[in-house]
């Protein structure tokens, strides 16, 4: 039998013929650059001539790109590419917008006694030279950290319960957890105030915030973990208790390690999750200007309610402060987001050296 | 010869260290139970003097809100009108870009652009309320004003939703609907992400090999299949905008006396989260009585809209379920 040659070209759709290739490029050049010769000779607002002048143009141009190169059917295709390419940039812009003007003028403030000095004789005008969020920095790992202690093994338990355990309540708490991953900050905060503070077994401390924190984390760190150990293939399970392993041997020697890095994944989210919380911090804290770090009394600031107190102080100093704390503020919300991605990444299959 | 006795099967576990072992798993299952009921009972009983002093229609609805008056006046109308119109218009605004997003990464990226864009979407959803409500009041608010003058300029005389005659565009919904659209586009885009993942690809390489277009197999295949989901996802996402706080403190002009039914470029609006942390500071206490009642208006109505979303959700990724 004669062996059947495979094509060179193995995916015959991908080359596109000189049509597609000229009409493409045409309508990914010529509006832009209609657009922005009437904007030089006019002068006319950059966001009003977007919307009247550009997209409608754009609009045109890939209704004529689909026609040209597929025939009538093409026309509606065009369309949906230019609308979709436009929304989805005009979201990368607004994102890039809101970054690199934390970027920008958090820099301006950013200095290395920023990142290590408290507040204590800083007041709103006070200049850039004294003064940081050294306390800030401090009080938020010692909040975040507490609810982390107390949340972690809470939500691991629960998506214990909604993957080992056959009980008829899964349906309603995975429903109900779902619904309080969007649980109002504010009233988790009110919640806190209500329960504790207000019934005066307790006053306004670094420990209520970060009680107040627990109904926000627990969500997010319970899915999940729920999502990677559904990932863990049922036959390790069931193999460890044909083996004769009661079901929590099985559960902590077969089953938590290999779902390992995602429980890691877990913990980052849920601590990214709450660590720029800001409405329970205020309801239940009061911010102070020094270094405390004891979380059971007095006032302890956190990164969140600085940047808060900071925006309302008003002046441009404290506005350039906020500004340098959020850039701060940031920075960890994107450490702690990179650290999770490196931990989910999928491990290099190890080569068996015997086989 | 004697047959051993035939030994019982059980599935429920016999060792006490398995008995522990489920019961703590099943006892942090109930906790989320635990955790909302009380929520509940604390914020009831405690803003219960506030709606026992007033009528509770009267106070989800009324107008005016002055604790300098005797007695003092609490109603949160315009305040929950305020948060509904909010999240509505945000909802309208990111829906679309949220799809266009998720039908990109999904169906039209080549791979490494399509993860970049994931890893780009997740961070936005990973932003701070309180940057985001720093970056609506220094940076989006003069420019979000500048569109909106120029809307209310040339449309102002026909439409009635953007007339404005009050002579300042600062402040108004319309800003705040769009830094809450900002905060919940990737809320949407990635439960929609992962629908539109789920589609059968063999039916769309089916609806493209019989004659079907980008456009028609959007339209007729994956929109279709994967609208229950979108629709949770708009929901869980209205849950969201309506808690949100921080952020629309800083971008809108709070105002109790009235309602602003819809003109969104006047900077009168309301928002119930908003209200609690504004007026928090200074409360009285029964003021604080009045904003915990506003609180637990604010929380059932997030509830209910959350708990229909997420049973929404769920019943649309069937693969979720064991």
């Amino acid at each position: 039998m004669q062996a059947v040659e495979r094509p060179k070209n193995a995916q015959p759709w991908t080359n596109l013929g000189p049509k597609v290739k000229l009409s493409s490029a045409i309508t990914i050049i010529a509006p832009s650059v209609i657009y922005l010769a009437i904007l030089l000779t006019t002068g006319m607002d950059f966001m009003a001539g977007l919307f009247t002048i550009f997209l409608p143009l754009q609009l045109l141009c890939g209704a004529w790109a689909g026609y040209y190169s597929y025939g009538k059917r093409g026309i509606t295709d065009g369309l949906l590419l230019v609308v979709t390419f436009f929304l989805s940039l005009f979201v990368f812009v607004l994102l890039a917008s809101v970054l690199w003007s934390v970027i920008e003028s958090g820099f301006q403030a950013l200095s290395p006694h920023f990142i290590y000095q408290n507040n204590v004789y800083v007041s709103g005008k006070t200049g850039l030279e004294i003064g940081g969020v050294g306390h800030a920095i401090l009080g938020t790992a010692l909040t975040v950290g507490i609810s982390t202690l107390v949340t972690v093994p809470l939500g691991i338990a629960t998506a214990v319960y909604l993957t080992e355990t056959r009980d008829f309540g899964r349906g309603t708490v995975r429903t109900l957890l779902q619904a309080m991953s969007a649980l109002p900050s504010v009233v988790s905060g009110l919640f806190i105030y209500s329960m504790l503070i207000l019934s005066g077994w307790s006053g306004y401390s670094g420990l209520m915030g970060s009680l107040a924190l627990i109904p926000l984390m627990l969500p997010t760190v319970s899915r999940v973990a729920e999502e990677s150990l559904r990932l863990v293939p049922k036959d390790l399970r069931n193999g460890a208790l044909a083996l004769g392993a009661p079901s929590y041997r099985a559960f902590f020697m077969v089953t938590l390690p290999a779902a390992q890095s995602g429980i890691v994944t877990a913990v980052l989210l849920g601590i990214a999750r709450v660590i720029g919380e800001t409405a329970p911090i205020l309801l239940t804290m009061t911010i102070a200007n020094g270094t405390n770090l004891n979380p059971l009394q007095g006032g302890m600031a956190t990164l969140p309610g600085y940047i808060f107190n900071y925006i309302l102080l008003g002046d441009p100093t404290s506005i350039a402060r906020a500004w340098g704390a959020a850039l701060v503020l940031l920075i960890f919300v994107g450490i702690l987001f990179a650290a999770a991605r490196v931990a989910s990444a999928p491990k290099k299959a190890k080569k068996r050296s015997a086989k | 010869m004697s047959v051993p006795t035939q030994r019982k099967l059980l599935a429920k576990p016999a060792r006490t260290a398995d008995k522990i072992f489920f019961a703590v798993a099943k006892a942090a299952g109930y906790s989320s139970f635990v955790i909302i009921g009380l929520i509940l009972f604390f914020l009831s009983i405690r803003a219960w003097p506030a709606f026992e002093r007033q009528n509770i229609l009267e106070f989800a609805f009324g107008t005016g809100w002055d604790n300098t008056l005797d007695p003092a006046v609490f109603n949160i109308g315009p305040m929950l009108w305020g948060s509904l119109l909010i999240a509505a218009i945000g909802v309208v605004i990111a829906v679309p870009m949220a799809i266009s997003i998720a039908y990109f990464i999904e169906f039209l990226a080549p791979k490494p652009i399509a993860k970049t864009a994931t890893v780009i979407v997740d961070l936005l959803a990973a932003i701070p309320s309180v940057v985001l409500g720093l970056w609506g009041l220094g940076v989006f608010t003069p420019v979000g004003a500048h569109w909106a003058q120029m809307l209310g300029d040339a449309l102002g005389g026909f439409i009635p939703f953007l007339s404005n005659d009050t002579g300042t565009y600062l402040r108004s919904p319309f800003i705040a609907s769009i830094v809450v659209a900002v905060m919940i586009v990737p809320l949407i885009s990635s439960v929609t992400r992962e629908i539109f993942s789920q589609v059968d690809k063999e039916i769309i390489k089916g609806a493209l090999a019989l004659g079907g277009t980008r456009e028609s197999v959007l339209r007729r295949v994956i929109l279709p299949t994967s609208a229950g989901g979108i629709l949770g996802g708009v929901l869980l996402a209205l849950g969201r905008a309506m808690g949100e706080t921080v952020a629309i403190f800083f971008v809108l002009n709070l105002v109790f006396d009235e309602y602003n039914w819809f003109n969104l470029l006047e900077p009168q609006g309301g928002a119930i989260a908003s209200l609690i942390l504004a007026r928090f500071g200074e409360a009285t206490p029964e003021e604080v009585e009045a904003l915990l009642a506003a609180g637990v208006v604010l929380f059932v109505i997030t509830l209910i809209i959350n708990a229909i979303a997420s049973y929404i959700v769920q019943k649309a990724q069937p693969w979720r379920r064991d």
